[in-house]
């Protein structure tokens, strides 16, 4: 039995529903439908379809944990009336922002205040869309994949900066000027970061790098670089610490003041989608992926969907700790921000690039083994 | 200017602690709470239910409601109709005037008795008529639930007020701490008729009207039209309601001290 992807599934899917309606069409028609042409196309719209779901599902879903974890940082308990232990409020608080107004000030450009949620939102989930979750479900299984998705990380602040100087606000505008300030801060820092992993696995192919840890995941080695991959994802997430585009007590709301209804639902949906891209980085890069280590018992490894039932769980673990420093740290200022940025990460990032190269020529550590041949 | 000491100087904390330090709190505190936070689930649960006998600091042994949180609480009145006197106290000391003495069923058909009726969309509970009530048939409950739809719901018939009295909730007969010897009801002798308003409508029925000796009219005086009574109020039983001063026709009672 071959193994099932999902785009193997998502085309089985596309050819039974095209049987199941040629079935009842005359001859010509059940032809024309029925072709392979056809298949393939509602297979890809299947399979986008599936991954936008997933992505929704998972940001929401990741919103409730939080909202869950943070109440019990802050000794009460989160949402809990609607659906079991509060999980369908999040869709409750959904459908009233969707069935709200999109309101506009009169002053905003329009083209800037609607393409700027737009774009931050598409972006953010075609990120989602390239990063593998297990063996079946490595989508775009791209050689480059780990610079793609970066790369398209780092779009967001030109989106946030369009949407809030179109939004025509003062406190917008402050909002989008810092995140496009707080971008020096972090982006050399993570990049170097990630520099350590690929130097290490010597690929930038996520798939690759997952396999290349199944000896042993690569937070242990490689923990100072795994520091700052956490710190400056925050700052990229623009979650607490690093809140600083939409710090509620100085700017309103930040660079997403001027919006509501479905647009705000875009930016709410679309900052929790990158948190969770930013823990599936983390997952993937630093934590082994959907790979798990050779002494948990084959049993809980090879269900069906083990891979991805394990990533989630790693994911969701990370994103607590996020969470964890959400709950713990206040907001630092900008200048504290991009201080801590070249004066401490920038540092600690060169020392962990050195440390990976060193790592590669040595092969073998007391504790953690060796590293498997590379291209084997 | 001052050169600073260096006393005064901060010891400089290793920064990892500025961290690390919060975070530990903050896991030390989701440890705590992780099983059970202390937020009680207000409408399922109450702070005055058993298994919240500790936060309340109730002192082991004491019956619920004498502890310390609800010593002094003021809900809802109860009222026990029974032994309402329809003195008025109640009305009179209501600061909101949110007190209106209403007819209830049970009077003699000359004389209703009548009970009061609380306006909670005006009440500040401030406890005013649960401390003059002299018979201490007004109190207050622990009940604090009033919220309603409809503005007329809030306001409470004495039929109502006798329901939370039956309900049996804990009370607290608010009173404050009094001199012995107040003002008492003083007459006037000269100005008194005789006229009996005054002990048909007390509430305790202290007043006795007693005969006094009519005079002998001395030649060319004319003897007032009066009933050869006077009223004399018994002042342990007295309550001091001031109905007797209200209704008195010639305005011949008054506030006094007693010689």
């Amino acid at each position: 039995m071959s193994t099932i992807t999902l785009y193997s599934v998502s085309y089985d899917l596309a050819s039974v529903l095209l049987g199941a309606l040629g079935s009842i069409l005359p001859g010509g028609a059940r032809a024309a439908i029925t072709s392979a042409d056809v298949v393939t196309g509602l297979s890809v719209l299947i399979f986008g379809v599936i991954l936008l779901a997933a992505s929704m599902l998972n940001t929401i879903l990741l919103i409730w944990w939080e909202r869950k974890l943070l109440g019990r940082f802050m000794d009460r308990r989160g949402a809990m009336h609607v659906g079991y232990a509060g999980l369908l409020q999040n869709f409750a608080d959904g459908f009233k922002l969707f069935r709200k107004d999109t309101v506009r000030p009169r002053e905003a450009d329009p083209l800037g205040f609607l393409t700027g949620p737009t774009a931050y939102m598409v972006t953010s989930m075609v990120i989602f869309g390239i990063l593998p979750i297990s063996t079946g479900w490595n989508s775009g299984a791209l050689p480059l994949s780990l610079l793609l998705a970066l790369a398209i990380f780092s779009f967001a602040p030109l989106f946030i900066f369009v949407s809030a100087w179109s939004s025509n606000n003062k406190y917008s505008l402050m909002g989008g000027m810092r995140s496009a300030a707080q971008m020096i801060a972090y982006e050399v820092p993570l990049l170097l970061a990630v520099v350590a992993v690929v130097i290490v696995s010597g690929s930038f192919s996520l798939t690759t790098i997952v396999t290349e840890q199944q000896n042993y995941w690569y937070w242990g080695p490689l923990v100072l670089a795994l520091i700052v991959f956490v710190a400056a994802m925050l700052a990229e997430m623009e979650r607490i610490p690093f809140d600083l585009p939409e710090a509620e007590a100085e700017l309103v709301e930040g660079w997403n003041t001027e919006y509501g209804g479905m647009l705000f639902a875009f930016f709410m949906l679309a900052d929790y989608l990158r948190a969770l891209v930013g823990s599936i980085l983390v997952v993937l890069l630093f934590l082994g992926g959907w790979t798990m280590p050779s002494w948990v018992p084959s049993a809980a490894t090879s269900f069906p969907l083990a891979g991805i039932v394990w990533f989630m769980i790693k994911t969701y673990l990370v994103f607590g700790v996020f969470v964890w420093i959400r709950a713990s740290l206040p907001r630092v200022r900008t200048d504290q921000l991009l201080r801590v940025g070249w004066n401490r990460m920038i540092p600690l990032s060169l020392l962990a690039v050195f440390l990976a190269a060193a790592l590669v020529i040595v092969k073998c550590l007391p504790v953690f083994g060796c590293l498997p041949s590379v291209g084997g | 200017m001052a050169t600073p000491d260096a006393s005064d100087e901060k010891p400089r904390d290793n920064p990892i602690l500025w961290v690390a330090r919060p975070m530990a709190t903050a896991a030390r505190q989701f440890t705590k709470s992780l099983f059970r936070p202390s937020t009680i689930v207000y409408p399922y649960e109450r702070l005055e239910d058993p298994q919240f006998r500790d936060r309340l600091e109730v002192a082991s042994g004491k019956p619920f409601g004498v502890g310390r949180v609800w010593d002094n609480y003021r809900g809802v009145h109860a009222l026990n109709i029974a032994t309402c006197i329809s003195c008025n106290l109640c009305a009179f000391s209501c600061p909101d005037i949110c007190i209106d003495m209403v007819t209830v069923p049970g009077g003699d058909p000359k004389h209703p008795k009548k009970c009061p009726q609380i306006d909670y969309g005006k009440c500040s509970y401030c406890g005013f008529c649960s401390d003059a009530c002299p018979e201490g048939c007004l109190t207050m409950t622990t009940r604090y639930e009033l919220s309603t739809p409809k503005r007329s719901e809030m306001v409470y018939s004495p039929e109502k007020l006798f329901a939370v009295f039956r309900s049996k909730l804990p009370m607290n007969p608010i009173r404050l701490a009094r001199p012995a010897n107040e003002d008492a009801i003083l007459l006037d002798p000269p100005l008194c008729i005789g006229c009996n308003a005054c002990a048909r409508d007390c509430p305790t029925g202290c007043i006795t009207m007693l005969d006094v000796a009519k005079p002998e009219a001395k030649p060319g005086e004319k003897l007032p039209r009066r009933i050869w009574k006077e009223p004399v109020v018994n002042d342990s039983d007295c309550v001091r309601c001031g109905t007797c001063i209200s209704v008195c026709p010639k305005e011949c009672l008054f506030w006094g001290t007693r010689k």
